[in-house]
């Protein structure tokens, strides 16, 4: 159950729905499903926890969001979330409150969604003044129920298992131990609630009056709101409307576009009419010779023919081409904010995502819905058009007629809409399985390499035929469903034109119709059940457009998690103090930076050693501002991170990776690309000072040595001095280098410790290396281990005290030795 | 690779925690078991790690174990495993980032988000893996087995 509501900061609290009602309240039926909107304090947060019971479960999660259109004036907007138990969940508010006893208030709840044994099963830990209570929500009794009094409560521990958690307790009465488990999303929930145990543990110990309101901080209360996790609103409507949306730039063309498109179909729809009429007035008269008539009398009506042929040519050139136009306009802005939508998404999201993919989504479904528009929707639009004009006339012509010829529309409608959702699952389908196959491209051809060296080549073509089966499969069921339709449609067709001779040929029997008529009716007839048959294929084409369409939104849905524009203080160079002020981080459920406080001054050069895993690379991620943390500071300058603005920041920040990127392009754009107005001279000298200048020398073309896609015919050192010159160049005020010298071997790691020494000379300079003679410049080294630092000093110092980094050091001695 | 069954030893301490005991008379409290494919073969190949996440044993097939070791190191496994298998899906909705499920699985009935088409992943063994947000693994051991609408429902997403 959830109360969704926009909130963006204001001055007042405005309700607009009863809210503090709502809260008091508990929550039945669908009386919560409403939306409301309010302006608030940022105090508010605080404010409507503080109103709500505590036991009601309502948890919020406040999630800012960039505002739709970026300008400075515009308030941050929040949008929050509040969910509650099921109504008619045994763990409501009054279930538990009838078992406090009097003076008992409660500090905190965690509500558990596993039982011991691992089912999923509703439980509910509330800690009170007094007592830890535990309502269980059983099959067998209602709300099994158990307590321990706070102060025989030894210790209340939270353990991480993966998929899951644990809370466990020691207790030193005859309850003993106990343990509750949780899956993995309510790990940060369970932190909060053991930091209010502790709390409160410790209020009892200090022989404060027990009932001191530690809830009464608000403060408190709002360390429980989870801010950094995402939850955007959902659904965004129809892909296909939104793809109407995108088209409103170019309303003058569509509208053209439509004009055109009438005109070219009420022409060519004159043909039968001018055909019927020539029929009854000259052919018939002309066959029975009830008339005298000469041949002269043709001419007029082939005259006729003859221009709304031309009229109708004319008109659909010049629809083609502007419907044409529309579709590549609306795709190329598509491909565009596509393209830019990904560069403003974070590394967390690129992670995730398979690059195949994500190549598939830019450019294939950005091409189908070209097609689409273009294609299919034009015609449909024409269908359209001639379905109700013919329909029209028919209707005109002959009422009876009509009713009988277009009989079987109905049976045809209900067909297609039976259809539907068969095609769209399949083309879903046969989508999902096009991006499989560029993925297994867009893998197997830059790690070509690697195949031929292990000579797997029969195993690539092996998972190439598979995904390309795949494809085949997908695409070979969705052709069943909709190859059936159209000659359904033509039996249809022929059942109508059946009807209407029969029904045609009793009513000229009869008088009431003449052959010309009879003969204009059939032809319309064929047309409209032809234009039914198109309409049932653009159903096809549609559905397909619109499972791309709605890969295509899905990725611009996707909220850049670390809004740019949330920065707004601008800065020039920084001197490059760093300060990380009891920063932790979490992903997901994982907590990888635990507490980590540090002080660097301008100019100095930390080390970073510790095991794989220990939160190095989070860390350096962290001080880039790739992500941001969940809770503390870093302070660059003394200013809070994410109050500057970030490109400012990362003009400052000069990187040096383990695996160098080279892009497609010269040596020189290489090592300019962080500052591509730079001259040759500025590129010289940096590549000079970064040890590169003489093999490039070597080159044949020099500087201007294409290097591919990932610089393959550049040795691994050779690449990495690149990078580095790249770094130079920009002349950042904080270095960072992420174990520049790991993938390379002594002899060249040599060459960029050279390299790397007239890099880090001035600067502040935060270095990872597994290779410890890389740091041998450093000023402290830091260790790090679990996401917290264990020891911190120089090299001897570190020695000295014989803990982890003597360790590593002794185990990096006896490598070099053998 | 794998360590004979002879060369060690594993109890249960007081406390509840598994110790373990290495040929050379060695002891590590507190460690654990690991399954090394959790998904594609869980009952084979099980690593012994030290409280530290150091390997101190690795076993290939858990029945080759004497029988209080086996019994022990399965209680501990199963006491974290938390891979739970789908049984039937009631709806699939598009969520604000993804898709929820609302499933029953052998643990009970539940929903969960799903991110994106590479979150569910077919295994070579003919099952597949749904993963959510939080890295949660639900398990289809057969897509076939499902009832009509569940399979439906799957065959749309997947």
């Amino acid at each position: 159950m959830l109360v969704k509501c926009r909130l963006s900061e204001g001055d007042a609290l405005k309700m607009r729905e009863p809210w503090s009602e709502l809260l008091q309240r508990p929550p039945d039926g669908n009386q919560l499903r409403r939306r409301g909107k309010l302006t608030i304090k940022s105090k508010l947060r605080k404010r409507l926890l503080w109103d709500a019971p505590i036991f009601a479960f309502w948890q919020l999660r406040f999630t800012k969001r960039a505002p739709a259109a970026p300008s400075a004036s515009a308030p941050p907007c929040y949008s929050i979330r509040l969910s509650t138990s099921i109504p008619g969940d045994p763990l409501t508010l009054p279930h538990l409150e009838k078992r406090l006893e009097p003076g008992e208030r409660a500090v905190a709840r965690l509500q558990l969604d596993l039982d011991e044994r691992l089912q999923f099963q509703k439980g509910l830990l509330v800690l009170t003044n007094q007592r830890l209570l535990f309502l269980a929500e059983n099959q067998a009794e209602v709300g099994s129920f158990r307590d321990w009094p706070l102060g025989q409560i030894g210790d209340l521990s939270l353990e991480e298992m993966g998929a899951t958690g644990a809370l466990n307790l020691s207790s030193a009465g005859q309850s003993g131990r106990a343990q509750w488990r949780f899956t993995a999303g309510l790990i940060k929930e369970a932190d909060t609630f053991v930091a209010r145990f502790a709390e409160q543990q410790r209020t009892l110990a200090g022989g404060m009056p027990a009932d001191t309101p530690a809830a009464a901080d608000p403060d408190a209360d709002h360390e429980g709101l989870d801010f950094a996790d995402l939850m955007p609103e959902a659904a965004h409507g129809n892909p296909m409307l939104r793809l109407m949306r995108f088209s409103r730039p170019w309303i003058k063309l569509i509208v053209l576009g439509l004009l055109l498109t009438i005109a070219a179909t009420s022409a060519s729809l004159l043909t039968p009419w001018i055909t019927g009429v020539l029929v009854d007035k000259l052919l018939i008269p002309l066959q029975t010779k009830s008339h005298d008539l000469s041949l002269q009398q043709l001419l007029p009506y082939a005259a006729m023919l003859l221009g709304t042929a031309l009229v109708a040519w004319l008109l659909k050139w010049g629809r083609t081409f502007v419907v044409a136009r529309i579709a590549e306009l609306v795709t190329s802005r598509l491909r565009r904010e596509l393209f830019e939508h990904l560069q403003r998404l974070s590394l967390i999201y690129f992670n995730k995502k398979r690059t195949g993919d994500l190549i598939s989504r830019i450019g294939t479904d950005t091409d189908r819905l070209s097609l689409f528009i273009s294609l299919s929707f034009i015609d449909f639009v024409c269908d359209v058009f001639q379905f109700l004009f013919t329909a029209f006339i028919l209707f005109k012509i002959h009422p009876l007629l009509a009713f009988a010829a277009l009989g079987p529309v109905p049976i045809v409608a209900w067909l297609v809409r039976c259809v539907r959702g068969h095609l769209l699952s399949g083309f879903a389908a046969s989508s999902r399985a096009w991006s499989l196959m560029t993925s297994v491209l867009s893998d197997t051809i830059p790690g070509v390499r690697v195949v031929k060296a292990f000579a797997q080549e029969q195993r690539e073509i092996v998972r190439f035929r598979q995904t390309d089966h795949h494809v085949y499969a997908t695409n070979d069921r969705v052709n069943r469903t909709w190859s059936f339709f159209s000659p359904m449609i033509e039996m249809f067709t022929d059942l109508g034109l059946l009807i209407i001779w029969v029904v045609g040929a009793l009513t000229v029997a009869h008088g009431t119709l003449t052959v010309g008529v009879l003969w204009c009716f059939v032809t319309y007839t064929t047309r409209f059940y032809g234009r039914l048959e198109a309409m049932s294929r653009f159903f096809a084409s549609a559905q397909r457009a619109a499972a791309s369409a709605h890969r295509v939104f899905e990725v611009l849905d996707v909220e850049p998690d670390m809004p740019a524009t949330e920065g707004t203080r601008r800065i020039g160079r920084l001197s490059g103090r760093i300060e990380f002020r009891d920063i932790k981080f979490r992903h997901g459920s994982r907590q990888i930076i635990r507490g980590i406080s540090l002080d660097i001054a301008p100019g100095e050069m930390i080390g970073l050693v510790g095991p794989s895993g220990s939160g190095k690379t989070t860390l350096v991620n962290l001080a880039c501002r790739f992500f941001d943390v969940s809770e503390g500071a870093i302070l660059v300058d003394g200013q809070d991170l994410r109050d500057i603005h970030v490109e400012d920041y990362r003009k400052n920040i000069g990187l040096v990776l383990q695996e160098p990127y080279l892009f497609f392009g010269t040596i020189a754009d290489n090592i300019s690309y962080g500052k591509p107005d730079a001259s040759r001279a500025e590129i010289i000298a940096s590549a000079k000072a970064a040890h590169a200048h003489e093999f490039i020398m070597k080159l044949v073309d020099g500087y201007d040595s294409m290097v591919g896609e990932r610089g393959q015919q550049l040795s691994g050192g050779e690449r990495q001095r690149i990078s580095i010159a790249r770094a130079l160049l920009i002349d950042p005020a904080i270095l960072i280098l992420d174990e520049a010298t790991s993938s390379v071997d002594t002899e060249t790691e040599r060459e960029i410790q050279r390299a790397l020494d007239n890099l880090v000379h001035g600067r502040t300079t935060i270095a990872i290396a597994h290779r410890l003679g890389t740091l041998r410049l450093a000023n402290r080294l830091v260790v790090l281990e679990d996401g917290r630092i264990s020891e911190i000093g120089t090299h001897e110092q570190l020695l000295q005290t014989s803990g982890t980094y003597a360790r590593l050091h002794q185990a990096m001695q006896e490598v070099s030795h053998t | 690779m794998t360590t004979p069954a002879a060369q060690f030893d594993l109890q249960r301490n007081e406390a509840g925690n598994l110790v373990f005991t290495d040929a050379a008379g060695a002891v590590y409290g507190n460690v654990l078991p690991v399954r090394l494919f959790p998904l594609t073969d869980p009952t084979h190949w099980v690593a012994i790690t030290s409280a530290a996440g150091h390997d101190l044993a690795c076993i290939e097939d858990l029945a080759t174990l004497p029988e209080p070791v086996r019994v022990l190191l399965l209680e501990a496994l199963a006491h974290r495993d938390f891979v739970p298998l789908i049984q039937s899906i009631q709806a699939i909705r598009r969520a604000a980032h993804g898709y929820e499920w609302f499933v029953t699985t052998d643990r009970g009935k539940t929903h969960f988000t799903v991110e994106n088409d590479e979150s569910i992943q077919p295994l070579a063994s003919g099952s597949i893996v749904v993963m959510d947000h939080l890295n949660t693994r639900y398990l289809i051991t057969d897509p076939a087995t499902l009832d009509l609408k569940s399979r439906q429902k799957l065959e749309r997403y997947y």
